[in-house]
């Protein structure tokens, strides 16, 4: 089964976007 | 943990391909820092973003799996397309028309699709069929109705 791997971090998330040339998918969600 | 859309295995896959993935928890009682950069005012609230921060689709609300892989998919179209980059928006938004006919965002994506078909080409024509599949497959949608003006194209 493929998990997905969050980042927590939007700067990093950039950082790894640029390397890979992907796009950000950003969930923005509230336990409750 | 993956609730939820993204539960789907055709979900799990296509973002891990396809994407960087974040989670960014919201607080209502502390709005973090980056609650207040993209000005967030519910959950769940969904963007895609290129690959310098730049937003280029939002989702707010629950989204069924249909219809949240359309918005992928409608989402990296638009991200191409805002960069004038015809020829790749191209094959995502019909990659979403076709495999997701029926999903929330499809008006949307066939008139992003007739745009992307026009600028790549400089012809009319695509504006036009915009307008004809959306009178003919979603005559009630507001998308319809933005693509009025290209009636007057002849074909």
């Amino acid at each position: 089964m493929t998990e997905i791997n969050w980042e927590k971090a939007f700067q990093k998330a950039i950082e790894m976007a640029e390397k890979s040339h992907k796009p950000i998918f950003q969930d923005f969600w509230f336990d409750g | 943990m993956n609730t939820g859309p993204y539960s789907d295995k055709k979900v799990q896959q296509y973002i891990e391909s396809e994407f960087v993935p974040v989670k960014s928890q919201c607080f209502w009682d502390k709005r973090t820092e980056a609650m207040k950069q993209f000005n967030i005012s519910w959950t769940p609230t969904l963007i895609v973003h290129d690959a310098t921060g730049k937003e280029h689709h939002r989702i707010v609300g629950f989204v069924p799996t249909d219809d949240f892989l359309a918005h992928l998919k409608l989402g990296k179209g638009k991200m191409f397309f805002d960069r004038f980059r015809f020829d790749e928006a191209i094959k995502e938004l019909t990659s979403a028309m076709e495999q997701h006919p029926n999903a929330g965002p499809a008006a949307e994506t066939i008139f992003y699709l007739g745009v992307a078909k026009y600028w790549k080409a400089h012809d009319p024509k695509g504006l036009r069929w915009a307008y004809d599949t959306l009178t003919s497959r979603f005559p009630q949608s507001e998308w319809a109705r933005r693509a009025g003006p290209y009636k007057q194209i002849s074909l």
